[in-house]
This record gives C-alpha cells, sequence and structure tokens, in this order.
C-alpha cells in the first residue's frame, strides 16, 4: 500500500506532473521576461505560460471537418504522458525514482515519441499548414538527433570506463561514476560535447532561433495551426514541461555529481541551473539570433554541432 | 587435362557474366545466363572426376573396396542443375516474350520504368 | 518428445508441396475445394512446427531425420538429412506464421484476380520451398530450395502481369537473382571438391578445419549468394522492384519470408558451418555489409514515390540491421539480430498488408496523389500506425524492443574490443532508426492523414477478412514489444544457444563424440550482459498512469466539454469554423504531396540523392553489374583477409 502510494505521488507530485509543471511554466515565464528585458521591453508577468494555459482550457474546442478525431485529441495527451514519463526516469541527483531501468536509448526514444505525438497530431487536423510544420519539425528531428547520439555515446563510454563492459547506457551509472570522479562537465575531453549539447536543448525544445516547425510568420504555428481549447493548452504546456527536462537531462549528464543528500536541496540545485541553462541556451540565442531556415537548421546541426560532438566521441576512444 | 575443365569453366562463367553485363539485348542476356549455368555444371562434373574411373554403375554385390570409379554424387548434382537451369531459361524466355508484348522492344535499356 | 513428431519437419514441407499439387489437379473446378485444400496445407504446417515449439525450443531437443533412413556409415553422412534445432526451428515459426496470414489474406485480397489456382499452386510451393530451406540438413538441398523459391517468386511478382512493371520486375529479379543462386552453387562445388560431403552437420565438422584458399573462396561464393537472396547491398534494387509490383500478400512473403531465408543462410555459414564469427574481419566485413544496406535503403526511401516501393526499401534497410547485429559475433548480438528478423517479419507484413489494403480500395499507390484516407479507412489507418511506430523503433511496440537491443550490442562490441568502427556501427543504426521515422511520417502525412484528393471520395474500407490477418500481425507487434524478456527465454536464447552451438547441432546428426573427435569446440560464449535495461511493463504502467492523470487534472477544468462535442456533431457539415485554416482564404483542396516533404533534408544530401537516382538506373545490365562486383569485391577480400 504504501508502495503504491508512494508511486502515486512520484507520478503526480515529485519529480512528476506537478514538480515538471511548475518548474516548466516558470522556466518559460522567465524566458519571456529575460528575452523581452534584453530587448528593452517590459515583457509579460512570469506566470504568463500558465495564464495562457488557463485561458486555452476555457474556450472551445474546435475539431476540423478534415480531421481524424480520436489521434487529434489523443495526441497531446500521449506526447504529455511521455514527456513526464521521461522526467520520472531523470533522477534529480541523488533522488532517483524509476533509475533503474533509465536508459539512455529509452530517454532518446520517449523525447522522440513526444515529438512525434505533436507530428500525429498535427497529421490528424488535415491542415496544410500542419503539413508543412509536421514535415519541419521532422527535419528537426533528424537534425539534432545525430549530435545528441553522439554525445550520448561520448558521456556512456565515459562513464562506462571501469565497468566490465567498458560502456554503459544507464543514466543511474553515469550519475554514479560522476559523484566518484567528478562531472563530466570538467573533463576537458567532453567539454564539446557538452557545448554540443547545450545546441542540442534549443532545437530538441523547438526554442526561437531554431523553431521552424511553428514559424507563426511563415506558416501559422504550423503543427499547431488547427489546435484550439485544452488541446492546444496541453501542447503549450508540453513544450514548457520540455525545457525543464531537457536541461535536467544536461544536468544529470554533465553535472551529476552534485549532490546534497536531500531531496529537497537537491530539486533547488537542479532548478537553479535550469534557469542558468535556459538563460545560455534559449534566452540569449532567442533575444539575438533571427530564425534559421530550414535547410540551414540541418546543415547546422549536421555539420558545427555534430562536429563537436564527434571531437569529444574520438577524444573518449582515445581514451583522453 | 583435368586442370583445363577448370580453366574452361571459369571461363564460360566470366563469359556469361560479361555477356549478361554488356548485351543490351534480352535474348543475349538469355545466353549469358545459359552460358554462366554450363560454366558452373563443367565445374561440378569436374570436382568429381577421377583420372582412370570407372562409370559409377554398381550393382551392391558388385561393389568392392577396390572398385574405382568417378564421383557420382556430382553426376546427380550436375542433372539437378541442368534442370533448373533449362527452366531458368524456359521462365526468362516466357518473360521476354511478354515484355516485348507490353514494351514493345528487347532492348534492356528501355525497360526501365522501375527505377530510382 | 514422442516418437511421431520425428516425422513433423518432413510432413510440414511435404503438406506445403502436396497442397501445391492437389490444388492444380482439384482446385480449378471448385473455388471452395480450392480453398479448402490451401487452408488445409497451411494449417497442417503451421500445427505441426507450433507442436515442435516445447520438445525443441523449450527442452533443447533436436530432430534429425534422415531421408529414407540412410544414417551415416562410419562418420559419412551419406543420406539427405533434415536436421531442426532451435534456430531453425525458429525461422520455421517465422516461415508458417507468414504463410498463414499471407494465404489468409489472399482469399479476399485477390478477389478480383483470374486464374487464382495458379496463384495458390505457386505460393504453396513458395512456401513449402522456405520451408524446406530452413529445415533442411543438406547443403545441397538448401540450393534447390532457393531456386525453387526464386523461381515461384519471380512467377509470383509477374503474376498481375498488366500491372505497370511486374514483368519488368519480374525479369530482374529472376535475371540477378540467378547471379545469387549460381554463386550459392558454385559456393557449393567448390566445398565439394575439398570435403566430399555436403552434410550440414558432416561439414561443419571438416571446414573449420579444412582452412585452405578454396574453401574460403567459397565461404565467399556462399555468402554473396546467401546475401542476394536477402536483398543486401548491393542486390536491394531487386527487392524494390519486385515488392512494389507483386501483390501485397506476395509482398510480405519476399519480404518477411525469402530475406529471411538468406539471413538464415548467413546465420548458419557464419557461426555453424565455418565457425569464423569470431574472426575480426568476417565481423567487419559482415556488420559493414549490414550498415551499408541499412543506411543506403533507408536514404533511398526518401526518393520514392510508389508507397510499396518505398516499404520495399524499408524492409532491406531492417534486414540491414540484422545482418549488422548478426556481424558482431556476439551472442547477444546474435540473439538482437533473431529478434529483429522476427520483428521485421511481423511489422513489415503489418505494412505491406495496409498497403495491399489501400491498394485494394482505393486502387492507387502514388503517395503523391493518395491523402486523407483516415477517415474512410480508420481501421487500416490505425494499423498502419502501429506498424509504422514498430518499425520506427518506438516504445512499447516490438520494434524498439529488439533495435534497443541492438543498439545495446553494437556499443557494447565497441567497449569490449575498444573499436572505433563499432561506434560508428552504433551511431548509424541509431541516426537510420530516425529517418526511418521521417519516412513512415511521409507515408502517414500523404496516405492516410491530410485532405482526402476528390477522387478517392468512394473509397471503403476493406472487409473483415483482410483486416483480420493485419490485426493478427498488430496483436504480435505489441506483444513481443511488451514481453520481450518472456520471448528471450522462450525464444531468442535458445534459437542463439543452438547457432553458436555448432558441436551440439553436428553431434546430433553425426553421433555423440564426433564433433570432438574433429576438434570442434563452441566458440562463442553465451554471454548475454547488458550494459542498461528495459522493462517495457513498468513503462507502460508509467505510461498509462500519467495519462490517466492528465485525462483527469484536464477533464477537472472542464465541465463543458459534453455540450461542446455535441454542437460539434449537429452543427459540423455546414458551419465554416470547422473548416481547415486558410489564412482567411476560401478553403480549397490542398495536399502537400509526399515527395516535397522534408525539403530541408532533402535540399542538403541534394547531390547524394541525386548520385542514388542515376545509380539505381532500372537497368538490368547494371543491376547484374553490381552483382557481379559484388562477388568479385567479396572474393578479393576474403582470399586477402581470411
Amino acid at each position: 500500500m504504501t508502495t503504491l502510494l508512494w508511486t502515486i505521488f512520484h507520478v503526480l507530485v515529485f519529480p512528476g506532473l506537478l514538480f515538471c509543471v511548475v518548474v516548466g511554466v516558470l522556466l518559460a515565464g522567465l524566458d519571456r521576461k529575460l528575452v523581452a528585458r534584453m530587448q528593452n521591453r517590459v515583457g509579460p508577468p512570469l506566470l504568463q505560460p500558465w495564464y495562457d494555459f488557463l485561458k486555452c482550457c476555457g474556450k472551445e474546442t474546435i475539431i476540423p471537418r478534415h480531421a481524424r478525431r480520436g489521434l487529434f485529441l489523443a495526441a497531446p495527451i500521449i506526447g504529455f504522458a511521455a514527456l513526464i514519463t521521461v522526467a520520472l526516469f531523470i533522477p534529480v541527483f541523488s533522488y532517483s525514482v524509476y533509475s533503474t531501468s533509465a536508459d539512455l536509448v529509452v530517454i532518446l526514444y520517449l523525447l522522440t515519441a513526444v515529438g512525434v505525438s505533436m507530428i500525429v497530431g498535427a497529421a490528424a487536423s488535415g491542415s496544410p499548414f500542419a503539413g508543412v510544420g509536421l514535415s519541419r519539425e521532422m527535419v528537426a528531428m533528424i537534425s539534432y538527433e545525430l549530435p545528441f547520439v553522439l554525445v550520448l555515446l561520448a558521456v556512456g563510454r565515459m562513464a562506462g570506463e571501469g565497468s566490465p563492459l567498458g560502456v554503459t547506457f544507464s543514466l543511474q551509472a553515469i550519475v554514479d561514476w560522476q559523484t566518484v570522479n567528478g562531472n563530466l562537465l570538467f573533463h576537458w575531453s567532453l567539454i564539446p560535447a557538452a557545448l554540443a549539447m547545450l545546441f542540442v536543448i534549443p532545437c530538441e525544445i523547438g526554442m526561437h532561433p531554431f523553431d521552424i516547425a511553428e514559424a507563426e510568420t511563415e506558416i501559422c504555428e504550423g503543427t499547431l495551426a488547427e489546435y484550439s481549447g485544452p488541446p492546444a493548452g496541453l501542447f503549450r504546456l508540453t513544450h514548457c514541461v520540455k525545457m525543464y527536462v531537457m536541461c535536467a537531462l544536461f544536468c544529470v549528464l554533465f553535472l551529476g555529481g552534485i549532490r546534497t543528500g536531500y531531496a529537497a536541496l537537491d530539486a533547488l540545485v537542479m532548478v537553479g541551473l535550469s534557469v542558468v541553462l535556459t538563460f545560455v541556451t534559449m534566452s540569449v540565442p532567442h533575444a539575438v539570433c533571427a530564425r534559421f531556415k530550414v535547410e540551414q537548421v540541418f546543415k547546422f546541426y549536421w555539420t558545427v554541432v555534430a562536429g563537436l560532438a564527434l571531437i569529444s566521441l574520438i577524444l573518449v576512444w582515445l581514451g583522453l | 587435362m583435368i586442370f583445363t575443365n577448370y580453366l574452361v569453366c571459369f571461363f564460360l562463367v566470366a563469359l556469361g557474366i560479361y555477356c549478361m553485363v554488356s548485351q543490351k539485348n534480352l535474348f543475349k542476356i538469355t545466353v549469358g545466363m545459359g552460358l554462366v549455368d554450363y560454366g558452373v555444371n563443367l565445374l561440378i562434373v569436374s570436382v568429381g572426376f577421377r583420372s582412370g574411373g570407372t562409370a559409377p554403375i554398381f550393382n551392391i554385390s558388385e561393389l568392392t573396396r577396390s572398385s574405382f570409379f568417378v564421383d557420382p554424387i556430382p553426376q546427380a548434382l550436375t542433372l539437378t542443375s541442368i534442370v533448373i537451369g533449362a527452366c531458368t531459361t524456359a521462365m526468362t524466355l516466357c518473360l521476354i516474350i511478354m515484355l516485348y508484348k507490353q514494351y514493345g522492344t528487347l532492348q534492356s535499356d528501355e525497360i526501365r520504368r522501375l527505377r530510382g | 518428445m514422442y516418437d511421431f513428431m520425428y516425422h513433423f519437419p518432413v510432413l510440414a514441407i511435404m503438406a506445403l508441396f502436396l497442397g501445391a499439387f492437389l490444388n492444380s489437379l482439384v482446385g480449378r473446378r471448385n473455388a471452395k475445394v480450392r480453398n479448402t485444400v490451401v487452408v488445409l496445407s497451411m494449417l497442417a504446417a503451421l500445427v505441426m512446427m507450433l507442436s515442435l515449439v516445447k520438445p525443441i525450443l523449450l527442452d533443447g531437443n533436436s530432430i534429425v531425420y534422415w531421408l529414407s533412413n540412410w544414417a551415416p556409415v562410419e562418420g559419412w553422412a551419406i543420406g539427405i538429412s533434415l536436421e531442426v534445432d532451435a534456430l531453425s526451428l525458429f525461422f520455421a515459426l517465422i516461415v508458417v506464421v507468414a504463410v498463414f496470414v499471407s494465404g489468409v489474406y489472399s482469399f479476399f485480397y485477390m478477389d478480383r484476380d483470374d486464374s487464382l489456382v495458379n496463384y495458390y499452386t505457386l505460393f504453396l510451393m513458395l512456401s513449402g520451398s522456405v520451408l524446406g530451406l530452413v529445415l533442411s540438413g543438406d547443403l545441397f538441398n538448401m540450393f534447390v530450395m532457393i531456386e525453387i523459391m526464386t523461381f515461384t517468386a519471380v512467377a509470383l511478382t509477374a503474376f498481375r502481369n498488366t500491372y505497370e512493371g511486374a514483368l519488368e520486375g519480374a525479369f530482374k529479379y529472376l535475371v540477378v537473382g540467378s547471379l545469387g543462386s549460381t554463386s550459392v552453387l558454385i559456393g557449393i562445388a567448390l566445398i565439394y571438391s575439398q570435403t566430399h560431403t555436403l552434410n550440414l552437420a558432416q561439414l561443419a565438422a571438416v571446414l573449420p578445419q579444412a582452412d585452405n584458399p578454396v574453401t574460403i573462396l567459397a565461404f565467399a561464393f556462399l555468402f554473396v549468394g546467401f546475401g542476394s537472396k536477402a536483398f543486401l547491398f548491393p542486390f536491394h534494387p531487386l527487392a524494390a522492384d519486385a515488392h512494389a509490383v507483386a501483390p501485397a500478400s506476395i509482398s510480405l512473403m519476399i519480404s518477411g519470408v525469402l530475406t529471411k531465408c538468406g539471413v538464415y543462410g548467413i546465420i548458419r555459414l557464419g557461426y555453424c558451418l565455418y565457425q569464423n564469427m569470431d574472426q575480426p574481419f568476417v565481423q567487419y566485413f559482415v556488420t559493414g555489409v549490414g550498415v551499408f544496406s541499412m543506411f543506403v535503403c533507408v536514404t533511398m526511401a526518401f526518393n520514392q514515390h510508389n508507397f510499396k516501393r518505398l516499404l520495399a526499401f524499408h524492409s532491406i534497410s531492417q534486414v540491414g540491421y540484422v545482418i549488422t547485429v548478426v556481424g558482431l559475433g556476439s551472442a547477444l548480438g546474435l540473439s538482437a539480430g533473431l529478434f529483429h528478423a522476427m520483428n521485421h517479419t511481423i511489422f513489415k507484413g503489418l505494412l505491406f498488408l495496409t498497403a495491399g489494403a489501400v491498394q485494394h480500395a482505393a486502387g492507387s499507390l502514388d503517395l503523391d496523389e493518395l491523402g486523407g484516407l483516415s477517415k474512410k479507412m480508420p481501421h487500416t489507418c490505425a494499423l498502419f500506425l502501429i506498424g509504422a511506430a514498430s518499425i520506427s523503433g518506438l516504445p512499447p511496440f516490438n520494434g524498439f524492443a529488439s533495435k534497443w537491443m541492438i543498439y545495446e550490442a553494437a556499443f557494447q562490441q565497441a567497449g569490449e574490443t575498444g573499436n572505433f568502427f563499432f561506434v560508428v556501427v552504433c551511431v548509424a543504426a541509431l541516426i537510420t532508426s530516425v529517418l526511418t521515422l521521417a519516412s513512415f511520417v511521409k507515408v502517414a502525412q500523404s496516405v492516410f492523414f491530410g485532405q482526402l484528393n476528390p477522387r478517392f471520395a468512394n473509397t471503403h474500407e476493406v472487409s473483415l477478412g483482410m483486416r483480420i490477418p493485419m490485426w493478427i500481425l498488430a496483436v504480435l507487434c505489441i506483444l513481443p514489444g511488451l514481453f520481450p524478456d518472456k520471448v528471450q527465454q522462450w525464444l531468442l536464447t535458445p534459437a542463439t544457444l543452438a547457432a553458436v552451438n555448432a558441436p551440439g547441432y553436428i553431434d546430433a546428426a553425426m553421433g555423440t563424440g564426433y564433433a570432438a573427435q574433429h576438434g570442434v569446440e563452441a566458440t562463442l560464449s553465451a554471454g548475454f550482459g547488458m550494459s542498461g535495461a528495459w522493462q517495457p511493463v513498468m513503462w507502460l504502467l508509467l505510461l498509462i498512469s500519467v495519462t490517466l492523470a492528465v485525462c483527469i487534472v484536464a477533464l477537472l477544468g472542464s465541465d463543458e466539454k459534453a455540450t461542446v462535442t455535441s454542437e460539434i456533431s449537429s452543427s459540423e457539415d455546414n458551419d465554416p469554423k470547422y473548416d481547415s485554416f486558410f489564412s482567411g482564404e476560401a478553403s480549397v483542396y490542398s495536399q502537400v504531396g509526399g515527395s516535397d516533404l522534408f525539403w530541408g533534408f532533402k535540399h542538403n544530401w541534394r547531390h547524394y540523392f541525386s548520385f542514388m537516382h542515376n545509380w539505381h538506373s532500372g537497368v538490368v545490365n547494371d543491376y547484374t553489374l553490381y552483382g557481379a562486383a559484388a562477388i568479385a569485391v567479396a572474393l578479393v577480400l576474403c582470399v586477402i583477409f581470411l
């Protein structure tokens, strides 16, 4: 009974639904505020994303005539659920719930599933704008996947050092290795990989310079063109939570050694680091860059970013 | 002498493949396939050949330790292979006839609706 | 094991061939008689193979059946044998299940075709030959079965001979396929010249010791021959041409079953006959071929406009995965390969059947023309999505479970050997998976979603008889994904152990001690160490609970939802607010063509794509040249490095 209650607590409160949503909304609000300040605007209130979500929930859900009803409504829920599941797998430093079965490949694919749910939702809406949007979303996904994979392999090799198999995919093993041997961010051979990962974060989330899939000015929010009411709100919430999840993943991969031993304190540290990461990877590029073109994103990620990650992978492989 | 056989059979196979690669006419391609087949058949028969051996046809009572005959298994294999080769040829020719009816040509580089 | 079970392998093969014979004898009179014969022979094979699961897979026995009871004399196998160990039975199960599903589907799918007696005769012969190949214990019999398989497959490819390109595809398949068959035959002749036997068990005992240039050449010939039957690079254009034009039920057979025969041949060749999978060169070679196949084919799929042709390229891409991990030479790799081979048959079969359903209902397979069929064919759409999610490796479907094992195996091999090559393999596998996903997003968007082309306004969902086989495959897609540990325990581990246990295979046929006498030992240790963990059931429970939580939270917020939905259904027909958004313009038919999706990606790779487009020229001479070049390269490499 206690375990069941604990499971419910984990799924619903910490580190699941409630925690993710709160932190995600705060991060998104903070990002908007920071960008506004950098552009010399006042900016919306900190909780604006939450107000947006509430407002969406109060609106009517219009299901377009060409849409495939069930999928159209199910896609946001599945995507959101997959994302929360990822959050459950990511250890908050010392506080890990399901990290025994957490595995880099599983996380990679669950993040893909989040993207796919958005794609399926867009496809099910039957709108031509959504068609263009989903194709761009897919191109973005192909773009960041290569550097992402290279980073994960480099980390897996480094943290698997000393284990009988020589490599590891287990997130817990990576965290444990860092508590003993120091954070991976400060191993010089992994610095390029960390840089590459910093580039992967905004593209995975679809933040401004890389938001080719939504591109309001060109294709009317692309994948979200037909969404209205609660489903649209849920997609926006997914977007916010993804910001937290990606930042947390970076923290675990490269700064996993930070461990105070107290869950609450760890969570606070995680949130603090996420704020810093949000500022570095999302707000600054958002404020200073114009949106990339589709083919530029692909080229940038498969040459520059993938190159950085590859350098790390080779260095790690050479035992440096 | 058996060495010549090996030379000839690899020559035949090579010739057949060359024919299949270089000739655009579908019938010539079929001829190439036939050549490859014959080359391989010759190879199998040569593998079983033993200089001075008799034909492997015996009653069970006649068979002794000292009887010296060519290996019968490759001959059986060759028979199977010849039958298969004949089937291939028949099937190819059959397809060629129907292809000619549909495409109106026997040139392989004009029969390429499926590509890319 | 009961005694009569020893006859099951040969009876299963005979049931199918006898069915073919009876079918052509009596089937012409009456369609009912014909169908009964077909169903009975398929069922007989299915039941016999299933009944062997317990004794062979679970209890670890194996069946050696000497035809006419010609048992070995003085250590020489003079008779022809069928040898069924766990590996053979594993592939035989794949074959009989696929045959059964395909056969049942054909009854409804082929209802507009004539001369169906010929179809079913050829179909049963194809099934029988494939079953014969995987159960055979004799190398030459394998060749004969390969030839029967090729002929019947060619004939069935050309079965709808008025269909655009059917004859052309069949002709290319026949010509270039004969090159592969010839390669196998030359390999057999060379092996026979050195060992004077063709029994697989005896060869497995003799060949590893007879290490001379001739047997090495034979290895190269046999590898290319079996590779050509699995349509590996550079034989893949054949598969694309044949799949695209064959009836969908035959595409299932070609992609799900025929390619598996090639895979089976390569596993037997490397792990059992030559036992040289532990040599680095063989690992590089086989894995390299696999990586090339999977990557080239997945990119080729981006260029396609035909639904089934696209699936065909993916089929080879997935077989490339299988060969890649089979080539790693580790027990984990082999079991991952077997798992993926099994899954590939299931999900690719499902996809081909949905393609067939679309073809049957809408009469077109053109990706640039179709669209919006999900409202007309909801079941087919759902089935397609299941298949697409499986092949793209999304959790919790079966494709994810096996792909995850593939990454594990590749990465682990890299970690153990410290060799960067295997890291590249792992990265290529992961990237191929994303590209696969992209490709299926393209299909989903351009066939099932988007707007309905007015031309297809009269399309209806296919009959129940066509949907049932598809649902069977869909369930088979989900179950192994949820319980991979059970699949591992019941199917993969026995099959893997059987594949690496050459002495057991030899002794079963030639008598105990024969392997030891020839100095054959099990080369691979059968460790299944993993560097991560994957518990799909737990994950699924999490997902469900999170989904429930989200639903509850979402429902708490909206009380008016019920009224909103009822309004929609009543006023949907005329209210313009339910039109697609067109920036304020009037709504018109507009569908993004399949080939225009992913422009940003294709634009960056345009040189590669145009090169590949020209390379797959469609001229049979070119394909023969690629095949001949493959043989030549394999020969040269094997002679230099082995």
